[in-house]
């Protein structure tokens, strides 16, 4: 419904400019409002901290992702393996943890080591990713669909496909932790997303990667290491990947190799494309991606408290897609 | 590629098994009394700790009478299971375990085994029963009562809530059989007591941390809610975190009753967060076994065999959780 009322005023784009720029740019977060103007009419007690509360939570680790995702989708790439890799970390960080790959001599190192070592682990296969793509010119759908298929498979490997169940205060603190009574999930998201945000905008290796996305046979002639570029990319989205991994298992207090993540590399596709970033490469918003990610978490829960099946929320997640494509196009033409 | 492959080879076997056994046509095959049986079980996933303590149950058990088993793993995937079976055909074993992972694709497996004049008893879920018929195409089917697991879920929360409640219903996977006659048994439960309602009822997959984030949206829209009925343990345990997440209290705020048995949901009965489970019982390999040899001997095998399954509260979490997966 409410992405109908976001498509009516965009329809006269073509002929007024003014709105049809507007839309075009701020499509997102015309969105957004729209959503959130729906929901306070509609759905029961939506004003509430606890309503922010638990959408921002539910919405943390797809964001945390989907930051990756906007770097790699700047270089004109794409990367499927990001729900495989955090289920090879939420496999990793219980076996660390629970002592069970090496003995652990003391519980705060296992913590410690929880918390690094699967990221780790992660960044290496998204390591792994860019150097098919980049040493053997694999196309970058073919070369993450490697992982997407095998790490979930290994996942299920190192933990025989066996739920694996812990509890442990300190590690969960990425999970269910607040500092200043906000979710420490949410606070990581805040910084990723400001971290991103700025190197992207700012730093040296933010311009070569929209440079290597714009034009990656100008970029190379204009001496940027295009392959060295791309594989630092593949590695931030299988670092986030990981992390997200942590934050997912931590708030279940349990890893199921078999389901940590799954999909989500649609997710964080679809957050990056309702963000306005360009899938061709070469233009990238970081904080389209937050309001696109917002917009699919808000629609998944304003379906859902108005008893509205998962299956139509699928439905209107594509909706969305097929609109912000549009709406790209638009801006394309102008 | 590797899926053609594995459909021709499937193709290939179900005509090498029609020339075998042609011969016995409209009967069930018979069994010879033996002392040790070469049996197999084809097994439709093995990605959830239920299907993980099923098949340790059936290798446990093969190994404890000095059975030869052969055991494979459809992936999930029906294609492959038909093709599993009829390599176990391929293989002469003396009769074949099938956990059906899909209601008719299945039935050509079936067909082929009974041509080839090797008993088949089906383990948990069910093929069509307008093509293929107990004590004509296969031996029987055991497994839970999904309807009557609801059922027992349902009049536990009527019980213990005094026919009062507001309740969360978390359904499992759209469209399978257990999420469907889950739903059913309970809503027949919950009928008779008209200040039992289901104020929401959504699916969260079987899956722990989507039940979490559905049960966390829905205590949100109905803050009035007072108890929450899982279609397994796992979305139980999420539902439970979602309820601590609301900074209510799970077990005296919300009374949450669920179906499974696992050690977690038993974990959680004894420190009071979770009210009830009903067990579907993994453990299938000596009544299957069982059944086997009771063939073999000549007894009529009913059609259907439902496994006793037990209730497990507060009375009993705590003596029980040893046994549990």
């Amino acid at each position: 419904m409410a992405d109908a009322s976001i498509a009516r005023p965009a329809a006269p784009a073509r002929t007024s400019d003014g709105l049809g720029q507007l839309l075009a740019r701020h499509g997102a977060l015309v969105g957004l409002v729209l959503l959130v103007l729906f929901n306070l009419a509609f759905t029961p007690n939506f004003v509430s901290w606890q309503t922010l509360n638990v959408n921002l939570t539910q919405v943390a680790a797809i964001v945390i992702v989907a930051v990756g995702m906007t770097l790699v989708i700047a270089t004109g790439g794409i990367d499927l393996s990001v729900g495989s890799l955090m289920a090879i970390s939420g496999a990793l960080a219980p076996l660390i943890l629970l002592g069970q790959i090496l003995p652990m001599p003391h519980p705060l190192l296992a913590v410690a080591l929880a918390f690094v070592l699967p990221v780790l682990v992660a960044g290496a296969f998204g390591w792994f990713n860019g150097f098919l793509i980049t040493r053997y010119r694999i196309q970058p759908i073919v070369a993450t669909l490697v992982l997407f298929i095998a790490g979930r498979g290994i996942a299920q490997v190192v933990t025989n496909g066996n739920l694996q169940v812990f509890r442990n205060p300190e590690f969960q603190v990425i999970g269910l932790g607040r500092l200043f009574g906000i979710p420490v999930q949410v606070i990581l998201m805040l910084i990723l997303v400001a971290g991103a945000a700025w190197m992207l905008r700012r730093t040296l290796f933010g311009r070569q990667i929209l440079a290597v996305g714009g034009n990656e046979q100008a970029a190379r002639l204009a001496g940027i290491p295009v392959a060295s570029v791309k594989r630092r990319v593949y590695l931030i989205s299988g670092l986030c990947a990981g992390l997200a991994g942590l934050v997912v298992i931590a708030i279940n207090s349990a890893s199921d190799a078999n389901l940590i993540g799954l999909g989500m590399e649609l997710d964080a596709i679809a957050a990056v494309a309702v963000g306005g970033t360009l899938l061709a490469g070469g233009r990238a918003s970081i904080t389209g991606t937050l309001l696109g990610a917002l917009i699919i978490q808000l629609v998944r829960y304003t379906l859902l408290a108005n008893g509205v099946p998962d299956s139509a929320a699928l439905v209107a997640k594509a909706g969305l897609i097929v609109l912000a494509v549009w709406l790209q196009q638009g801006r394309k033409s102008t | 590629m590797f899926r053609r492959s594995v459909v021709k080879l499937a193709a290939a076997a179900a005509v090498i098994a029609l020339g075998v056994g042609s011969a016995t046509a409209q009967e069930l095959p018979k069994l010879e009394p033996k002392d040790s049986y070469k049996v197999g079980f084809a097994q439709t996933e093995s990605n959830n700790p239920w299907r993980i303590a099923q098949t340790k149950s059936m290798q446990d058990e093969a190994q404890k009478r000095g059975w030869q088993l052969v055991y494979t793993d459809a992936a999930g995937s029906a294609a492959k299971q038909v093709a599993d079976v009829n390599s176990m055909i391929a293989q002469g074993v003396d009769a074949i375990f099938l956990a059906p992972r899909e209601e008719k694709p299945l039935i050509p497996a079936v067909m082929a085994a009974k041509r080839a004049g090797i008993p088949v008893i089906l383990l948990d879920r069910s093929v069509d029963p307008s093509l293929a018929e107990a004590g004509r195409d296969y031996v029987t089917f055991i497994g839970s009562d999904f309807i009557e697991e609801g059922r027992r879920a349902g009049e536990w929360l009527a019980q213990t809530t005094g026919g009062k409640a507001k309740i969360i219903e978390l359904q499992g996977t759209t469209g399978s059989s257990p999420a469907n006659d889950r739903a059913k048994g309970f809503a027949d439960a919950i009928q008779a007591h008209p200040e039992m309602e289901v104020v929401a009822s959504q699916s969260g997959d079987f899956a722990r941390d989507k039940g979490r984030q559905v049960a966390e949206t829905l205590l949100q829209a109905h803050p009035d809610a007072t108890a929450i009925y899982a279609h397994n343990d796992e979305m139980a345990v999420g539902a439970i975190a979602a309820v601590e997440a609301a900074g209510k209290v799970p077990g005296k705020d919300i009374t949450i009753v669920s179906i499974d048995g696992t050690r977690d949901a038993l974990q959680a009965i004894i420190d009071g967060k979770l009210g009830a489970t009903v067990e579907c019982s993994p453990f299938f390999g000596p009544v299957a076994y069982d059944t086997l040899v009771k063939y073999a001997n000549g007894e009529t095998i009913p059609p259907k065999i439902i496994n006793e399954d037990r209730f497990f509260d507060a009375s009993n979490a705590q003596e029980l959780i040893a046994e549990a997966y």
